[in-house]
C-alpha cells in the first residue's frame, strides 16, 4: 500500500509527462472501444433494418416447378407452415403474408422500377404501425388500387397523392400484365433499400399476379427480438422438413453469397408439387456477420499495433524516469528497500498509468459514442442500413471491454518491466555515485 | 564492545581499461557508541570505506564485519535487511525523497521490511524525532521548501527512524555553511550521547574532526592514523575485536 502511495506521488512529479503517457493509453483504448461499440451494434442494426424491410426474421416460401422448368413462388395453403411454426414454438410478434412483384410504374412519360409488396392493411399491423407519411396517408388505401411510394420515387415520377399511374408487371406464371394504381401516400426517403419498395393492397396485388385471394408468396415471422432467431429458425426448418419437401438450408448457408444461394435453390432439379424454402435473416446476413467479426478482430489488431507503438514510448519514458531517479533509487536501496520493492514501485506507477488511462479512454469513448449517437444522419443517408432510425448506435460487450482493459494493463506492465528490472538491479553504491 | 571490524580490506574499481585501487588493505575496529570521524583529503577512500561498512558496496578483498555478520557471506536480500535493521544513512546531498513531506521522509524506512511498528507507536516515535531535530513546525513541508540545514536534519531523523545501531554520514556538513554545519554536528553528537548510537562520518574538515572520539585518518587508500580518545587504537581489533563484535551484535 505504501509503495502504491509513493507511486502515485511519483506520477505527480511530471504532470505533463504523466498526462501524455496516460493520454496515449487512453487514446489507444478509446479507438478500440469505439470500433468494438460500432461492431457490436453493426450486426444488430443491419439485422433490425433488414427485418423491418423484409417484414420478418424467419421466412418460408413455397416453390413450384412446371414441366417446362419454370419456377413459381407461391404458398397456396399455409396450414402446414403455420402448424410447423406452432410446433417450433416461434413467439411471433407479427406474422406477415406477403405477395410481391417487381414492376415498372409509368406516369406522364416518367418511369420508375420498384418492388411492390401486397399488404392486407385490414388485418396486418406490422407495416401500418411503422409507416410515416410525408404526404397523403393510410386513408387512401381504402381505394383497392391505392399505393404507397417513397419520396424519391414520387419525385422521379412527378406524382402527388391522388394521381393515378400505370404499372407493368409479370404475373406469377410469367405473363405480361398491366394495372393501375392511385397514389395514396408518400413516405419520407427511407434510404437506398426502402426507396425501392412500394406498398399496395394485397387483394389487388394478388389480382395482378393472377393468384388466388388467400394465396401469397412469402410467410414471415417477426420476432420480439433478435435473440433466439437461429434456434427458432432451426426448429421451424426441422418441423417443415418433417411435413413436406424442403430445400437444403445448410448448404445454402455455407455459400459465399447466401442470398443468391437461397434464391437459386432448386434451379438444377425437378420436383412435383410444392417444395419449401426456409431461411432466417441470419442465414442471409452471414456475410454481414463475418464483417462484424472482421471488425472485432481488426479492433484487437489495432489495439495491439497501437500499443506496440505506445509500449515503445512507455519503455523509453520509464528508462528516462529510472535515470532521473537513479540517486533516489540508490538512497532507497541504502535505507533498506529490497530489489523487488523497487521493481514493484515502477510497476505500480505503470499500473496506475494503465488503469487511469484505460478509465479515461473508456470515459472519452463513452462521451464520443453518446455524441455520435445524438447526430441524426437522416433516413436518406447511405449509411441508413447500419443506423437505427438515422442514428449511430453502439453496443459494448462487457467481457470484450474488460479483456481490452486487461490487455492494456498487461502490455503497459510488460513495457515498464524492463526499466523496472533494471532499476531494481542497480548497485546502490553505483546509483549513489551517479552524477546527473 | 567492537561493533564494526575491517580487516585487510581492499577495493579496486575498474575505470575503463584501468583498475584503480581506492582502498589498499585497511584494518580497524569501531567501538559501539563511539562518534567516529574518518578523515582525509578527497580521493583518500573515505566514501568507499563508508560504503563498505554500509553494505552498499563489497570489498574486493578482506573482511568487513558488522556485529556478528561477515558481509561477504550475505546475498543482496540479506545485505538489504542488514542495512535496514542495523544501519542508518546520512548523505552529503541529503538525498530526501522530493515527493514526500518531512514526516513521510522520516517514516519511509519504517514502511520497509517485514517488521512493522504499530501505527500509534510509529507516529509518536516520528513526532519525537521531528521534535528532536527541531522541525516540529515543518513536518508537512516538502524538502524543496526547506533550507539545506533543515534538509540535513530531516536526513538525520530518517537515519534514526529505524533505531539503528550505527549511523553512517558521508560528509554531512559539506553542503552546509559553517554555522549550520556546526549545529548539525552538535545534533549528531547529542543523539550519539542520548541514544548511544554509533556515528561514523567522513570529513576532510579539521574542525569537525576535533569533535570525534575516534579519528581514523586516511591517505591514498591507507590508514595513516587511528586515534581513540587521543590514544592509538590500531590494537583494538587485536584485543578481541572479532569476539567482541559478536556480543555487540547481540546488544
Amino acid at each position: 500500500m505504501e509503495i502504491f502511495r509513493l507511486a502515485l506521488r511519483n506520477l505527480s512529479r511530471q504532470k505533463k509527462r504523466t498526462f501524455l503517457l496516460g493520454g496515449a493509453i487512453a487514446f489507444g483504448l478509446m479507438i478500440v472501444t469505439l470500433i468494438n461499440g460500432f461492431a457490436g451494434a453493426f450486426l444488430t442494426n443491419i439485422s433490425e433494418n433488414f427485418a423491418n424491410l423484409a417484414a420478418g426474421h424467419i421466412f418460408a416460401q413455397g416453390v413450384e416447378k412446371s414441366a417446362s422448368g419454370r419456377e413459381y413462388e407461391l404458398i397456396r395453403d399455409d396450414s402446414l407452415l403455420l402448424a410447423a411454426a406452432k410446433e417450433a414454438g416461434i413467439p411471433a410478434k407479427y406474422v406477415t403474408k406477403v405477395s410481391s412483384f417487381d414492376g415498372n410504374l409509368v406516369f406522364a412519360g416518367h418511369t420508375a422500377r420498384l418492388t411492390i409488396d401486397g399488404v392486407d392493411f385490414a388485418t396486418e399491423t406490422f407495416l401500418p404501425e411503422r409507416l410515416v407519411f410525408k404526404e397523403g396517408g393510410l386513408a387512401g388505401m381504402k381505394d383497392r388500387q391505392g399505393i404507397i411510394i417513397s419520396d424519391p420515387i414520387a419525385k422521379r415520377l412527378d406524382v402527388r397523392p391522388g394521381d393515378r399511374l400505370l404499372v407493368q408487371l409479370k404475373t406469377y406464371s410469367g405473363q405480361n400484365n398491366v394495372g393501375e394504381f392511385a397514389v395514396a401516400g408518400i413516405t419520407p426517403d427511407p434510404g437506398i433499400f426502402g426507396s425501392m419498395a412500394g406498398y399496395a393492397n394485397k387483394a389487388y396485388v394478388n389480382e395482378l399476379l393472377n393468384i388466388g385471394s388467400g394465396e401469397y408468396q412469402t410467410l414471415g415471422f417477426y420476432l420480439p427480438s433478435l435473440d433466439g432467431m437461429d434456434g427458432y429458425g432451426d426448429a421451424f426448418y426441422k418441423a417443415v422438413k418433417a411435413r413436406a419437401a424442403v430445400f437444403d438450408r445448410d448448404a445454402a448457408k455455407k455459400e459465399t453469397n447466401p442470398i443468391r444461394a437461397f434464391m437459386n435453390q432448386g434451379k438444377n432439379e425437378t420436383w412435383a408439387g410444392v417444395k419449401y424454402r426456409v431461411y432466417t435473416l441470419n442465414d442471409l446476413l452471414a456475410q454481414v456477420k463475418q464483417i462484424a467479426e472482421v471488425l472485432k478482430t481488426s479492433s484487437l489488431v489495432i489495439l495491439l499495433v497501437l500499443f506496440g507503438i505506445i509500449m515503445v514510448g512507455i519503455t523509453n519514458t520509464f528508462r528516462i524516469i529510472m535515470y532521473e531517479r537513479i540517486r533516489e533509487i540508490g538512497t532507497m536501496r541504502s535505507i533498506g528497500m529490497q530489489r523487488a520493492e523497487v521493481r514493484n514501485l515502477f510497476l505500480s506507477e505503470a499500473m496506475i498509468l494503465a488503469l487511469g488511462g484505460a478509465l479515461a479512454g473508456l470515459a472519452v469513448a463513452g462521451a464520443v459514442m453518446a455524441g455520435l449517437s445524438m447526430v441524426n444522419f437522416g433516413l436518406s443517408s447511405p449509411l441508413f442500413i447500419i443506423l437505427k432510425n438515422g442514428h449511430m448506435t453502439f453496443r459494448l460487450d462487457a467481457l470484450t471491454t474488460a479483456f481490452d482493459v486487461l490487455v492494456v494493463a498487461a502490455l503497459t506492465l510488460v513495457s515498464a518491466m524492463l526499466p523496472a528490472r533494471k532499476a531494481a538491479r542497480l548497485d546502490p553504491a553505483v546509483a549513489l555515485r551517479t552524477v546527473k | 564492545m567492537v561493533i564494526v571490524e575491517l580487516r585487510d580490506v581492499r577495493k579496486v574499481y575498474p575505470l575503463g581499461k584501468v583498475e584503480v585501487e581506492a582502498v589498499k588493505g585497511v584494518s580497524f575496529c569501531i567501538e559501539k557508541g563511539d562518534f567516529i570521524s574518518i578523515a582525509g583529503p578527497s580521493g583518500s577512500g573515505k566514501t568507499t570505506i563508508l560504503n563498505m561498512i554500509g553494505c552498499v558496496d563489497r570489498p574486493t578483498a578482506g573482511l568487513v564485519r558488522i556485529g556478528d555478520r561477515q558481509t561477504k557471506d550475505l546475498g543482496d536480500k540479506e545485505l538489504t535487511t542488514l542495512r535496514h535493521e542495523t544501519l542508518g544513512f546520512i548523505f552529503q546531498s541529503f538525498n530526501l525523497i522530493p515527493v514526500l513531506s518531512v514526516f513521510e521522509n522520516i517514516e519511509f524506512p519504517l514502511l520497509l521490511g517485514k517488521q512493522r511498528m504499530h501505527a500509534k507507536e510509529k507516529k509518536e516515535w516520528i513526532d519525537y524525532l521531528v521534535e528532536e531535530v527541531g522541525l516540529s513546525d515543518w513536518r508537512r513541508h516538502k524538502p524543496t521548501e526547506l533550507s539545506g540545514g533543515q534538509r540535513q536534519r530531516v536526513a538525520i531523523a530518517r537515519a534514526l527512524a529505524g533505531k539503528p545501531a550505527i549511523v553512517l554520514a558521508d560528509e554531512p556538513t559539506a553542503n552546509l555553511d559553517s554555522g549550520t554545519g556546526e549545529q548539525i554536528l552538535e545534533l549528531m553528537k547529542k543523539i550519539n550521547r542520548e541514544m548511544q548510537t554509533t556515528f561514523i562520518f567522513s570529513t576532510h574538515d579539521a574542525k569537525i574532526v576535533e569533535l570525534a572520539d575516534h579519528v581514523i585518518r586516511l591517505r591514498d587508500g591507507l590508514v595513516i592514523e587511528n586515534l581513540r580518545n587521543g590514544a592509538d587504537a590500531s590494537g583494538l581489533c587485536a584485543e578481541g575485536g572479532t569476539r567482541a563484535a559478536a556480543s555487540a551484535a547481540g546488544a
